[in-house]
């Protein structure tokens, strides 16, 4: 569940992640990529689980390192980088989950010529299923989960993503989000208690 | 603790996310109440099923986002030429085929291809010898004295199949005869060619003949002949290409004129930053308009930092005033 927050939380303890940033900050181009490389990967995975299409992900990929980019000289070491960094990002997945639940675009399922396909599918690890019953249960949880996590606010929906896939703390978060950890908690409270009533009969 | 209270406490409980005492009073109810029990059950197996909903590593789109990202900061290769296209991908771009999300065609199209791409092979490699008259694609026959092949190699493509029901197969064929000419690049007519290739239909063979071309800028025909691609060409590695050529001109006017058009009206951020890096290798205050105009208006975040930074380079100013 946490295995990128695993990395990225080794990468903050680094003392060497604090010399990349001095090196960065002081004009290193390579330093520089090889900080991002520490934080990309799990940066890419959270935009790609909450946005669910890789162009959206690409393009808060990129937004948001070249706002680390801009900004890195003004970083002070006064919260971990990985805080930092998460701030930017979370700032910019936020405004496109925003303009979505105004445009309401972009279903994971798009009708095509050959019928409904789920613009996720590609994207994920699904075990071969054999079993045909099995199969169309699984199908319905997915879109059942799909509907309950496009209900959350985007709030709820961030927060529930920190908690569960990224594996970071409240507290972390609540310093993330620019709010405090009982507020976190309350979010958290409130997106699971959604999602667990309209997942009722599934789980 | 009563059930009430120990289930707004069920989520927090399952996080880790209770302070010590909290959770010993959670513990203590559970295992006196099978209500809650079963509510921390449930508890388990939405989080089960919401793990299996989770976006697996994409190495590819994250390798693409790392080339992306350094592009737009170095402002070197763009998004689509990040990795050097291969022949057979420019063939099947040539061909309109894009194999993104349509494995299940990759076989038979596969084949199809295979049997074509005779036709986009052409290289001016090959031996033997012959003197022929070629008509280019506009202007008069053109007595050519170079290496030449046999002109009997023909080439099928198979167009249709119909089977009936005797067993039987009609298969329809387009059969084309490949010439190959062979000569220096420094050879004008082999240059007359690849001008003509320039502006060719299919996109391989234009991105293939502005490349050969860009050692030749010398030449005021193929100077036009990228100048033209640089601005008029549809294809994006085309244009790239012709920015490449004209490298070594980022003096003469012309160049700085269209390159200035392109900044303003190129639809791709790529071709639109490297004409930026282009501009300012020469010192130009007439394009410090043109850049706050870019900086203003371009939709591109990596473009906008690159005129930034171009600005601050000629200590101009970044807004207008």
């Amino acid at each position: 569940m946490a295995q990128d927050a695993a990395g990225a939380v080794g990468a903050r303890l680094s003392p060497h992640v604090d010399s990349l940033i001095r090196a960065a900050q002081g004009g290193d181009q390579d330093a520089f990529e090889q900080l991002i490389r520490t934080y990309d990967q799990s940066v890419l995975r959270l935009a790609m689980n909450l946005l669910r299409s890789p162009e959206d992900a690409r393009d808060v990929y990129q937004e948001a390192f070249l706002r680390v980019y801009r900004n890195l000289h003004s970083f002070r070491f006064d919260c971990s980088f990985h805080t930092w960094l998460y701030r930017i990002v979370t700032n910019i997945c936020l405004d496109q989950l925003r303009k979505r639940k105004v445009r309401k675009e972009e279903p994971a399922v798009v009708e095509t010529s050959e019928g409904p396909i789920d613009r996720m599918e590609t994207f994920e690890e699904e075990a071969a299923q054999s079993d045909p019953e099995r199969s169309m249960w699984n199908g319905q949880l997915k879109r059942r989960i799909d509907g309950a996590l496009e209900d959350l606010t985007p709030r709820e929906r961030m927060v529930f993503e920190l908690r569960h896939y990224q594996g970071l703390r409240l507290r972390n978060i609540g310093e993330m989000l620019g709010t405090t950890e009982e507020a976190a908690k309350n979010c958290l409270f409130r997106a699971t208690q959604k999602m667990r009533s309209a997942l009722g009969d599934f789980v | 603790m009563n059930c009430d209270s120990v289930g707004k406490l069920i989520p927090l409980y399952f996080y880790g996310e209770l302070l010590p005492e909290e959770e010993d009073r959670v513990e203590a109810h559970l295992h006196e109440c099978a209500a809650c029990a079963r509510e921390m059950e449930k508890q388990r197996a939405l989080a089960a099923a919401l793990d299996r909903r989770q976006a697996a590593s994409q190495p590819m789109l994250l390798a693409e986002c790392r080339a992306d990202l350094m592009a737009a900061i170095q402002g070197g290769a763009p998004r689509t030429g990040g990795t050097e296209k291969g022949p057979w991908t420019l063939f099947l771009e040539a061909i309109g085929i894009s194999f993104t999300g349509f494995n299940r065609y990759r076989q038979p199209v596969g084949a199809v291809a295979l049997v074509a791409l005779g036709f986009f092979a052409a290289r001016f490699t090959g031996a033997g010898m012959g003197n022929l008259a070629i008509q280019p694609n506009s202007g008069a026959p053109m007595a050519y004295n170079a290496s030449m092949t046999s002109p009997d190699d023909v080439f099928s493509t198979v167009r249709s199949v119909q089977p009936d029901n005797s067993g039987r197969v009609q298969i329809a064929l387009d059969e084309t005869r490949r010439r190959v000419i062979s000569g220096n690049i420094g050879d004008p007519n082999i240059q007359k060619f690849l001008v003509a290739a320039a502006s060719e239909e299919n996109p391989a063979v234009r991105v293939e003949s502005v490349g050969l071309l860009k050692s030749r800028v010398d030449s005021s025909e193929v100077r036009d002949a990228l100048l033209n691609a640089l601005a008029h060409d549809p294809n994006a590695e085309v244009r790239l290409k012709a920015l490449e050529g004209l490298k070594g001109l980022a003096g003469d006017p012309e160049v700085r004129k269209t390159l200035a058009q392109v900044l303003l009206a190129d639809d791709n951020a790529a071709v639109r930053m490297q004409s930026i890096d282009l501009l300012v290798t020469r010192h130009d205050d007439s394009m410090v308009g043109v850049l706050q105009n870019l900086v203003q208006k371009d939709g591109n975040s990596a473009v906008r930092l690159k005129c930034e930074k171009a600005l601050k380079d000629m200590n101009a100013s970044v807004g207008t005033f």
